[in-house]
């Protein structure tokens, strides 16, 4: 992918992201600063090994965690919004004051010592308004984009109206609808998950209908009718016949439960999929199915999918970028030729020479590369950071990797 | 031929579940064989049967299951017919098996460690004993067919002999069980001090009190003869480092280098390294050498020239006398059960002819019976290194398969009637207008042909087994078998020797945990499944499989729930221990990558049949089934970029299985015989056979799907390219 990122609309734009969870007295740091855009319509590939954090990512995108810090962007709207590296700042400059007060000494001039507080209370002021505004939007995010939704349909209905030949009265009941809808209407709708197991994400109490519609129930559509139409379009669109959707979810195997799952995250129109291993519980022959479909889906529908698994070879041959997560931070992302062309980190090294292949010559000669990051790195002085290596590839590095990497990609690759 | 010694055979086995739509037949006539040290995959979608082969093999069959007919033989006894009491001392100690699922196989309210140890414990207190009881055995048995041998004067002498033999064998491997406890303690330490080392280079905060702690308490186990001695720099280094240590204050503290602390443990590494370079001494000898002169000084000699004075010492005072007679010993014990199959094949033509006839009556069929049974007991050479298992099992499959076939006989009509009763009440109520709320209950009917072939095949199997063994006559070495036997008692013996206590249990079960790659493994053993991640638990299951120390390991998918960096470590980890045991593995999967670099040979499975068998190398690059291609096609690599090629459609529903090649109706290249008649396995070259009508000379050529040629032609360039570069 050699076009320009900055050209693409970001629909998803995640900045300092961090999710900490509390065991005991310690902290766990699930994931910790990591930051990344996703352009429309592309696939972006988070791979990982367990317990990496890359589910968590996906969890806390879509709100199902409140994030600790950092905040994410929907469409250029806040929607997820921490307050941790706030407070960190807020308790930093409070630390810095009475130290640079104490330094003064005991004969300080106060007016030196108020200009000082002065000076830090600003500071402090300046990231409780940010912490404010960051619990607004977290809380408020859906309100915020009700509002413009009602906005935009009204804008639309007076356009309409003041044509010539409207029908008013038609007009008036669907703006009547679409007003009630999008009052109700949250930003979330635009955003939904696949999830990786298809036995245990879908209730065996629930038919196939009342599972795909549920979506557009909680919504606030009546319509039955409306319902039936939608969800025999989605089933269609997913490989499955009308007939399935009186059916409980039991009487079906493994990829056509994957199927249903598609079914109910595409329903309601999404912009964005997060698919958290959709195909790891699968049959190699269902997953070459599930993956065929997502790809089907993704040049009908347009979508833009976070791409969450394990398996290298198929994110590799699903995905535009890929992101490679370790410990809870990227180290390495780049669109997906580049990365498995010319992998820099040793991280992304040690993963990718663990790719189990279909050939048992190569296989025999195979050499797993091992990741000691102490063995690897020496972090003691400088501390390493994500760098453009080479254009739209980043890598976590120190100044000194960051010039033999350079280096390395100059000559041509290994 | 010989040279691989066959672990398992699986023969004709037929499977299904009784359930209430009709008979489930899992799987419909598989035969296979492993060999000793070899990996053999079994690849498949779900529902192909691949599972229920292993649980079979296991002795785990739902209570619902039927065997129809079959055999798998595993160390002289067909597993199918074993009882279950018995088949407790073969489950989890020789045939262990890792299950797909590690939440569901662990017990939630033991302790890892706990489970661990417990196979552990149990198979120790049975197997001292068992193998107290086999080494008597093997040793009484050669001595009664030296006696034969050598005539009634010289049984005087042979008893001394074996005597003899018994004595030192077991004295010597205790001196060598005391050496490689001490060995593996050295080796311990010694990367206990690498990681210390490491550490302290990389400038890390260290608990290093407890570690120094841990290398003490080590240290206690290395003294032994021909290791490190009592009165060398040993203890001195290691207490320098406790009083170093002691005088540290802090929990966590960076050890500075170039301190006192490293220098001594460079030290000390130097030491142990040195010692370990040393020859090991040849215990066998060394014990008879000890026992003929029990005040020799044999600690003080250098090892090289110990082993050679031993070595010598034992062959012109004992081994070549004794290894002489065992072999006319065995000699005698083959000639003798050769002599019983010739005579014994008489037998069995004449209970050929009787079987391959049209009517069979019971009364006639038992006398049959007593009379093969004991012609084949007398054909059972006992002292034999590998035991003949047509011979061993015939006994019991023989009689199973008579009774097949006479119940069937007496049971088929009454079954028969009952289903017509059943089916003409069911049609007169549906006649009547009324909707019956109950089903009729298929009729279980045997199909004696199949019945009575079964009976034909187990006679033509061992009349074709003696004949061949027959011909082999010529070519035996003796001498070669009477040392194969010697190594045996050699093993056995240290068998006997070791014993298992909780400490030892303890301390392997905490090896294993870091064999299979758990940090910290003291710690994790005390903890319960709940606290451990999916990949992590995954590991626990397969250390507990190998606890026991089997002989055939069975992987029910071990790493399908676990990511790649895992799965290739789970994936080398069984590997390496395969080669180091010589184990035998099944291993069962659906994705095809995993086995390329585990599998010796692969069996494709499809509705109950292995469609393609043969070597990893001939299915992937070569595969010639067109559900291996499908399988092939429809997993990405890193190098597709088209779409990938999904098999339509659902495996068959095997209450009904489809007339014909069950695949023909998900197969695009189905010819029109596919839905008629069912395929051969056709033979592609010696170790490759595939059961597809393509292969048949009259077929119209096809060629499989441009995704796997070019994949194929992408791994041959590679292959090339590579050698190249070796060039």
């Amino acid at each position: 992918m050699t076009e320009n990122n900055n050209d693409r609309e970001v629909l998803l734009s995640v900045q300092h992201l961090q999710q900490y969870f509390k065991m005991g007295h310690q902290t766990l740091k699930a994931v910790d600063d990591i930051n990344f855009d996703v352009y429309r319509g592309e696939v972006f590939g988070l791979v990982g090994e367990s317990g990496c954090g890359k589910t968590t990512t996906g969890r806390s995108i879509i709100r199902l965690y409140n994030i600790t810090g950092g905040s994410v962007y929907f469409k250029g709207q806040r929607i997820c919004a921490g307050v941790n590296t706030y407070k960190e700042a807020i308790a930093e400059a409070k630390k810095d004051c009475s130290r640079r007060i104490a330094e003064l000494g005991d004969k300080a001039d106060p007016a030196r010592v108020a200009e000082l507080k002065a000076e830090y209370d600003a500071i402090i002021k300046a990231q409780k308004a940010e912490i404010e505004s960051a619990k607004n939007d977290q809380k408020n995010c859906n309100k915020i984009y009700a509002r413009r939704e009602v906005e935009r349909i009204k804008g639309e209905y007076e356009a309409a109206v003041s044509k010539k030949g409207a029908d008013t009265a038609l007009l008036a009941k669907k703006y009547k609808e679409d007003i009630r809808l999008a009052k109700k209407d949250r930003v979330m709708n635009k955003m939904q998950m696949i999830f990786q197991d298809p036995i245990a994400s879908l209730d065996p109490r629930m038919t196939v209908r009342e599972i795909v519609s549920e979506g557009l129930v909680i919504r606030g559509i009546r319509d039955k009718k409306y319902i039936d139409e939608q969800v025999y379009k989605v089933l269609d669109l997913v490989g499955l016949v009308p007939e399935h959707a009186g059916r409980y979810p039991h009487e079906f195997s493994g990829g056509q439960r994957q199927r249903i799952g598609i079914a109910r995250a595409i329903i309601l129109n999404p912009e964005l999929i997060i698919a958290d291993e959709p195909i790891s519980a699968l049959d190699v022959s269902i997953q070459a199915q599930v993956i065929n479909l997502l790809n089907d889906l993704r040049n009908r529908l347009g979508l833009t999918i976070l791409f969450i698994a394990h398996d290298l070879s198929v994110v590799k041959y699903f995905s535009d970028r890929i992101a490679v997560m370790y410990f809870g931070k990227f180290v390495e992302l780049a669109s997906s030729d580049e990365l498995f062309a010319h992998p820099l980190h040793p991280y992304t090294k040690s993963l990718l020479s663990a790719i189990p292949l279909p050939d048992p010559k190569s296989e025999r000669m195979r050499q797993r590369l091992i990741y000691n990051p102490l063995a690897e790195h020496d972090y003691s002085v400088d501390q390493p950071s994500m760098r453009e290596v080479a254009p739209n590839h980043f890598v976590r590095c120190n100044d000194a990797e960051f010039e033999k990497y350079r280096k390395i990609l100059a000559d041509g690759g290994e | 031929m010989e040279n691989l010694e066959k672990k398992l055979i699986v023969r004709n086995l037929k499977i299904s579940f009784r359930t209430q739509g009709g008979k489930v037949q899992a799987i419909r006539d598989i035969s296979f064989d492993l060999n000793k040290g070899e990996t053999l995959a079994l690849v498949g979608e779900s529902g192909s049967g691949k599972s229920v082969t292993n649980r079979a093999i296991i002795g785990i069959l739902a209570g619902n299951a039927i065997v129809e007919s079959g055999e798998i033989i595993y160390d002289g006894q067909d597993l199918l017919k074993v009882e279950e009491e018995e088949f407790h001392k073969i489950r989890g100690d020789r045939i262990a098996m890792i299950f797909q699922d590690p939440m569901s196989s662990l017990n939630p309210i033991m302790r890892v460690g706990k489970q661990l140890t417990e196979a552990m414990l149990l198979k120790g207190k049975a197997s001292q004993k068992n193998a107290r009881r086999d080494f008597n055995r093997r040793l009484a048995g050669l001595n009664k067919y030296m006696d034969l041998a050598l005539g009634e004067g010289s049984k005087e002498k042979n008893a001394q002999l074996c005597r003899t033999f018994d004595n030192f064998c077991i004295s010597s491997t205790k001196m060598e069980s005391a050496y490689n406890t001490a060995h593996e303690k050295i080796e311990e330490i010694l990367s206990d001090i690498d990681e210390l080392l490491f550490l302290i280079e990389k400038n890390q905060q260290i608990d290093i009190k407890a570690r120094i702690k841990s290398i003490e308490n080590d240290s206690k186990g290395v003294y032994a003869d021909f290791l490190v001695k009592k009165d060398s720099e040993l203890p001195n280094l290691i207490t320098s480092l406790t009083q170093a240590v002691s005088a540290m204050k802090g929990k966590k503290v960076a050890v500075p280098a170039d301190s006192s602390i490293e220098r001594d443990l460079r030290k000390v590494k130097e030491l142990l390294e040195e010692t370990l370079q040393g020859e090991t001494p040849n215990f066998f000898c060394l014990g008879y050498y000890v026992m003929k002169n029990p005040d020799a000084d044999v600690t003080s000699m250098p090892v090289h020239d110990l082993n050679k004075m031993v070595h010598d010492y034992l062959a012109t005072d004992f081994m070549d006398e004794f290894i002489d007679t065992a072999a006319k010993g065995v000699a005698k014990s083959y000639e003798i059960a050769i002599q019983g199959r010739r005579e014994a094949l008489e037998e069995i033509e004449e209970a050929l002819r009787y079987f391959r006839g049209d009517t069979l009556n019971r009364a006639e069929a038992a006398k049959f019976e007593g009379k093969l049974r004991a012609a084949v007991a007398k054909s059972i050479d006992e002292i034999a290194m590998r035991k003949d298992s047509s011979a061993y099992t015939f006994d019991t499959s023989f009689r199973y398969a008579l009774d097949i076939y006479f119940n069937g006989e007496r049971k088929n009509p009454k079954e028969q009637a009952r289903f017509d009763r059943q089916n003409a009440k069911h049609k007169a109520l549906i006649e009547r207008g009324k909707v019956p709320d109950w089903k009729v209950v298929p009729a279980a009917i045997v199909d004696l042909d199949d019945a009575k072939d079964n009976i034909c095949h187990i006679l033509e199997n061992l009349r074709d087994e003696f004949k061949a063994s027959i011909d082999r006559v010529g070519s035996r070495d003796n001498l070669a078998i009477a040392n194969e036997q010697v190594d045996w008692l050699k093993e056995r013996a240290s068998a006997v020797v070791f014993k298992m206590t909780k400490r030892l249990a303890k301390i392997r079960a905490i090896k294993l945990l870091e064999e299979v790659g758990i940090p910290e493994p003291a710690i994790r053993y005390r903890q319960y499944p709940f606290e451990f991640s999916g990949g992590m638990r995954q590991r626990i299951v397969i250390a507990i499989a190998l606890a026991a120390d089997p002989d055939i390991l069975i992987c029910d998918e071990p790493t399908t729930a676990l990511d790649v960096t895992i799965q290739s470590q789970i994936l080398e980890l069984i590997n390496k221990i395969k080669e180091k045991r010589k184990l035998s593995v099944i291993f069962i999967t659906h994705d095809l990558g995993v086995v390329a670099n585990m599998a010796d040979r692969i069996a494709v499975m499809y509705a109950g049949k292995i469609v393609e068998y043969g070597t990893a190398d001939d299915v992937f690059y070569d595969p010639r089934h067109p559900y291996t291609w499908a399988l092939l096609s429809s997993m990405p690599d890193l190098d597709t970029k088209e779409k990938l090629e999904a098999i339509p459609g659902t495996p068959p529903n095997m209450i009904y299985p489809p007339k014909g090649d069950a695949f023909a109706a998900r197969n695009r290249y189905a010819l029109e015989i596919d839905f008629e008649e069912a395929p051969p396995m056709f033979k592609v070259s010696d170790s490759h056979y595939a059961s597809t009508w393509l292969l048949h000379p009259k077929a119209p050529k096809v060629n499989p799907p441009k995704i796997v040629t070019e994949r194929v032609e992408r791994m041959k360039r590679r292959e090339v390219g590579k050698n190249d570069g070796e060039q």
